[in-house]
């Protein structure tokens, strides 16, 4: 899968996870900051990367991302 | 008859399916092994099924106490699998939980969201993080609720509150700062905890440095949105604040300090801390001066019963959780 292809697909399930506005996100907006939300919404997320990616992530992993850019990282090492 | 007393007396009558798929840990399969042998639970040992009828063996226990479910076994797997993929609201679709169920402890929560198990116990090779994920992730939160959290069931010796020397008080051990939705939310979860195990009608008092506005600022302002929450929420409950301690559970105090209706000032069963901070110290201030015991903790808010206990406690701590958590099962059916 092309770079760019997996950054729009984990933008769009960051938004549907953190019900977020997906025209607002970039692969430069930060957890905690640009995008708030509880630990489950981040269980939520790794749930659905590994739904429609295939791509199993540690929660630690991902929570210790601190942009969707540094996830989307995260995401192609595994794929 | 003590708490504990009434809590495995109450287990015995109706004992509950608790999946352990810490199985082969001696000190695991002893707790399950004696609490099954006993009574007061069914235990399901998950796991490697050669490697623990091995140690069954070795062990000098009998293998009739336990059911006993092979993970490399696949026609039950599938079968499970099958059943939690056609639940509604599930987080993982076929081929992930398939994948994620060759780890135990994820196996057992599946059986326990199908309803094969009651409980899932563990925590002693998982860390307390481990388990927290795969509650959230197979077992998931109560709808409303947005956190895990926890309560303590504390045993006071001289303590004469509504209940004599019992206090519930939470959340002492996960949600650490937690937001106002939040800390509603843990009162929420904590009243139908003490509910469901101890069939208590609760009393939750929202705990901080002020009582009813004697004091002001953004942490007290932060408890009094939670009240305002969590009583737009579960308006059933009695959930009621801000208040300070003494005012929660001193009927003279609260006297002085509560110029209004209450039910809950000065008879609060259950306190509800404003942060870990404070639940932290609190409680280890009710054990070392109070020299209280301190059951728990309990984790609360899952869609059922999950419980996470310290990697280094012993069998006979390890054997109380199980009971506690088989009971809080049973109250939530």
């Amino acid at each position: 899968m092309e770079r760019k292809e997996l950054e729009a697909q984990i933008i769009k399930m960051v938004a549907q996870c953190y019900n977020a506005d997906e025209a607002k996100l970039s692969v430069d907006s930060v957890f905690g900051e640009d995008i708030s939300g509880t630990s489950v919404m981040m269980v939520g997320l790794v749930s659905e990367i590994e739904n429609e990616l295939d791509a199993m992530i540690q929660l630690s992993d991902a929570a210790a991302c601190k942009t969707i850019g540094d996830l989307v990282d995260k995401v192609e090492e595994e794929l | 008859m003590s708490v504990l007393d009434k809590i495995y007396e109450k287990a015995k009558a109706n004992p509950q399916k608790v999946a352990f798929p810490e199985a082969e840990n001696e000190k695991m399969m002893q707790a399950a092994y004696e609490t099954g042998k006993e009574g007061y639970i069914k235990p399901i040992l998950v796991g490697d099924s050669t490697r623990i009828k091995e140690l069954i063996a070795e062990r000098g226990y009998e293998e009739s106490v336990f059911e006993i479910i092979d993970i490399a076994e696949e026609s039950y797997k599938n079968d499970v699998v099958a059943r939690y993929v056609a639940l509604p609201h599930t987080m993982l679709k076929e081929k992930a939980i398939g994948r994620r169920m060759e780890n135990p402890l994820y196996y057992a929560m599946a059986m326990q969201a199908v309803g094969d198990a009651d409980v899932t116990f563990a925590g002693i090779d998982n860390t307390t993080g481990d388990v927290l994920l795969a509650g959230q992730m197979i077992i998931g939160l109560k709808e409303g609720i947005s956190t895990v959290s926890s309560i303590g069931l504390c045993d006071i010796p001289g303590f004469e509150g509504s209940e004599g020397q019992l206090l519930a008080v939470g959340d002492s051990a996960v949600c650490t700062n937690p937001t106002p939705e939040q800390l509603a939310d843990i009162a929420i979860s904590a009243c139908d905890t003490v509910k469901g195990l101890l069939d208590w009608e609760p009393r939750c008092a929202m705990v901080c440095y002020s009582t009813l506005g004697s004091g002001q600022g953004e942490l007290i302002d932060k408890v009094k949105e939670a009240l305002a929450i969590a009583n737009e929420k579960r308006p059933d409950l009695d959930i009621d604040g801000e208040f300070q301690l003494d005012a929660a559970i001193v009927p003279a105090v609260a006297a002085k300090k509560v110029n209004r209706e209450s039910k809950v000032a000065g008879k609060a069963n259950v306190l509800i801390w404003p942060d870990l901070n404070v639940g932290n110290t609190a409680v280890k201030l009710i054990q070392q001066f109070g020299h209280a015991d301190a059951y728990g903790p309990m984790l609360q808010g899952f869609n059922s019963i999950v419980c996470d206990c310290s990697r280094g406690a012993p069998v006979s701590e390890i054997k109380g959780n199980v009971v506690i958590s088989a009971v809080r099962a049973m109250g939530q059916k």
